[in-house]
C-alpha cells in the first residue's frame, strides 16, 4: 500500500440497490409531496413519532396503519447540531467550500427529531431551542430531498 | 457460570498505513497469540471472528480469513460487530461445553478503504441515507453538543480526556504513532482541526490498520495452559434506538444496562471502589465520560472530575484507549486484551499497581448505540 498501488479496485459490478419505503413510510412520503409533515401517535404512552413508525419502542405498542396518524406543522425547535467542513458522503475524505451546518429538529407536536440542514443562517445565530421551519424544495417528488433543509422563523 | 479464562492474546501494532497484506497481518496476530500460550493450531477448536463486510470490501468477508486465523477444519463463524462482542460469542461457544478452546480474532485495515463513508451506510436507506448528513463524525458532534449542553461541561473538560488518553499512549508500544504524544496541551486538542464542531481531529479515535487475538478455555483447561488466566466474571450487553432523535444522546442507557448485568453477574455491588482500572471504548473523548457515568463510575456530568490517570482514584484507559488508535472491529477487543495484561501485571510502563478487577466495553453504531461491558478478574 504504502509504495504504490497495484490495483485500485473500484467495482466491476454496478449494483444499485432498491428499497421499498415500507407502508408507513409510503404516507410520511406522500405527505412530503403535498409539503405535509405527517406522524403519528401511540394510543398507549401518546408519543407522536415522525417519520412515523410500525411499533412504540418504549410501550412494545403497534401503531396500526390506518388509525393515530398526526397532521404536523411545518415548524419545531432546534434540538442539538454541528458545523462540519467535510462532505459526508464522499468517497474520500473531501472538504466543501461551505461548512456544513447540521441540525437536529423537532417538529412542533412530535416527541422525536430528525436530522437535515440549516440554512441561510451564520454559526453565531444558531441557539439550541430556536424556532425554525422546513425549507421545501420548490418541485416536490415524494422523496427525502423534497425537504431542502430547516431555516429560523 | 462456569469460569471461563483468558488464557493467552496478541496484538499487531497499530499503523495507520501498515505494510502488511491484510491475511499476513491476521495470521500474525493469531499465531502470536498460540505461540506465546505454548499453543499449537490443533489445539484449536473453535474460531470466532470479526470483521465487517464493508471494511473488507466484500461480502461474507470471512471466506478468505479461515486458514490464517486458524479456522481450517475447525467450528467456524463471525460477528460483524465489535471484537469484543465476538468475545462474547467466543464465550458462550465455551459454555456450550463442546468447546476447549476459541480463538477470537478481530481487525480491518482502513488504510485500504474510506472508513467514514463507509459509517454512512449504517443509516437508513430509506430516510437518512439518500440525505448523506449523519456519518460517525457528524453523530459524534451532536453527542458532544448533547452532553455539554445537558451538564454543563466545558469543551476544555472534554479536552482533558483527549491529553490523558493521548499520554498514556505514549507509554503503550502497540499505540498508534500519530495518537501518541507526551507533550499534548488542551489548547493543542481545542485548536486542532474541526471534524464536526465541538469534536475537533483530536477528539477522535483515529481508525487505523491492526488485528487483535485472544484465546479462551474453559477452567480446567485453562489452568493446564497457565498460571495466571484472566476470568470472565460478567457480561452484559444492550442496544437501543437506531434514530439519533429517539434517544438522549447526553447519557448512555445501553451502557448503563451491560453495565448492570455485568457487575450483577460478577457480584460488583460498588463499581466505583471496587474496580481497579477500566479499558473502555471511546470513538470519542466525550465518550468516555458519557460511559464511566452511564456505568456508575462517576455521578452524571461530573466524570471530568475525577482522577482516571493510571495512579488516580480509578484508572480508565491507562493503555491510551481507542484515542491510542482506532481498529475497526479490533479496538474492543483490545480494551479486553489491556485489561488483562493489566490483571496479569504485564503492562510495562503503564501498569496500574495491584489491579484486581477490571472492566473492558466493546461498542458499535452512531454514538455508540450498543454498548458490551466484560467484568474481568485475575489469578490470585
Amino acid at each position: 500500500m504504502t509504495e504504490k498501488v497495484i490495483v485500485s479496485n473500484k467495482g466491476l459490478v454496478r449494483a444499485d440497490f432498491n428499497f421499498w419505503v415500507g407502508k408507513y413510510m409510503d404516507k410520511f412520503y406522500d405527505g412530503l409531496e403535498q409539503k405535509k409533515i405527517v406522524g403519528n401517535k401511540c394510543s398507549k404512552c401518546g408519543d407522536v413519532f415522525c417519520p412515523p413508525r410500525s411499533v412504540c419502542g418504549k410501550c412494545n405498542e403497534n401503531l396500526p396503519l390506518d388509525q393515530n396518524w398526526v397532521d404536523l406543522p411545518e415548524s419545531g425547535t432546534l434540538q442539538n447540531y454541528t458545523i462540519t467542513p467535510y462532505k459526508v458522503t464522499d468517497r474520500r475524505t473531501r472538504k466543501v467550500k461551505d461548512p456544513q451546518l447540521i441540525a437536529m429538529v423537532q417538529i412542533d407536536g412530535s416527541n422525536t427529531a430528525i436530522v437535515n440542514r440549516l440554512l441561510n443562517i451564520t454559526p453565531d445565530e444558531i441557539k439550541i431551542g430556536m424556532k425554525v421551519k422546513v425549507d421545501w424544495s420548490e418541485k416536490t417528488t415524494g422523496a427525502p430531498s423534497d425537504i431542502n433543509g430547516f431555516v429560523k422563523v | 457460570m462456569e469460569k471461563v479464562g483468558i488464557v493467552g492474546f496478541n496484538q499487531v501494532k497499530m499503523y495507520s498505513d501498515a505494510n502488511y497484506g491484510r491475511y499476513e497481518m491476521i495470521f500474525e496476530a493469531v499465531r502470536g497469540a498460540l505461540d506465546k500460550a505454548g499453543l499449537k493450531k490443533k489445539d484449536i477448536t473453535t474460531v470466532i471472528s470479526c470483521t465487517n463486510d464493508y471494511y473488507d470490501g466484500r461480502t461474507i468477508s470471512n471466506l478468505f480469513t479461515v486458514e490464517v486465523g486458524g479456522g481450517y477444519l475447525v467450528d467456524e463463524s463471525k460477528c460483524e460487530m465489535d471484537g469484543a462482542h465476538a468475545v462474547l460469542y467466543g464465550l458462550m461457544r465455551i459454555l456450550s461445553g463442546n468447546h476447549k478452546l476459541a480463538v477470537i480474532w478481530s481487525g480491518s485495515m482502513p488504510s485500504c478503504y474510506p472508513y467514514h463513508s463507509a459509517r454512512l451506510y449504517e443509516t437508513d436507506p430509506t430516510w437518512e441515507r439518500p440525505l448523506g448528513y449523519v456519518n460517525d463524525i457528524t453523530a459524534g458532534g451532536f453527542q458532544m453538543r448533547a452532553y455539554m449542553e445537558k451538564f454543563g461541561v466545558s469543551k476544555e473538560e472534554i479536552a482533558r480526556v483527549a491529553v490523558k488518553n493521548r499520554k498514556n499512549a505514549t507509554k503503550n508500544p502497540l499505540a498508534l504513532a500519530e495518537a501518541q504524544n507526551a507533550n499534548l496541551t488542551v489548547e493543542d486538542v481545542l485548536n486542532s482541526e474541526i471534524y464536526s464542531d465541538p469534536v475537533t481531529e483530536l477528539m477522535v479515535a483515529q481508525p487505523c490498520d491492526s488485528v487483535a487475538a485472544l484465546l479462551l478455555a474453559p477452567e480446567r483447561q485453562a489452568l493446564k495452559i497457565t498460571d495466571n488466566p484472566v476470568w470472565i466474571t460478567g457480561v452484559g450487553y444492550s442496544q437501543e434506538a437506531y434514530y439519533l432523535g429517539e434517544r438522549d444522546l447526553s447519557i448512555s442507557k445501553s451502557m448503563e444496562i451491560a453495565g448492570k448485568t455485568a457487575f450483577n453477574a460478577a457480584g460488583i455491588k460498588d463499581p466505583k471502589n471496587e474496580i481497579d482500572v477500566a479499558e473502555l471504548f471511546e470513538a470519542y473523548a466525550h465518550e468516555e465520560l458519557i460511559l464511566a457515568e452511564a456505568l456508575g463510575l462517576a455521578d452524571k456530568g461530573k466524570a471530568a472530575n475525577l482522577n482516571s490517570e493510571i495512579n488516580g482514584d480509578l484508572a480508565i484507559n491507562p493503555s491510551g484507549g481507542a484515542l491510542g488508535g482506532n481498529p475497526p472491529c479490533a479496538t474492543g477487543l483490545i480494551r479486553i486484551i489491556e485489561a488483562a495484561k493489566q490483571l496479569r501485571g504485564e503492562a510495562n510502563g503503564y501498569q496500574v499497581k495491584g489491579a484486581k478487577k477490571a472492566i473492558a466495553s466493546g461498542q458499535i453504531g452512531m454514538c455508540a448505540q450498543n454498548n458490551i461491558l466484560f467484568a474481568l478478574e485475575g489469578s490470585d
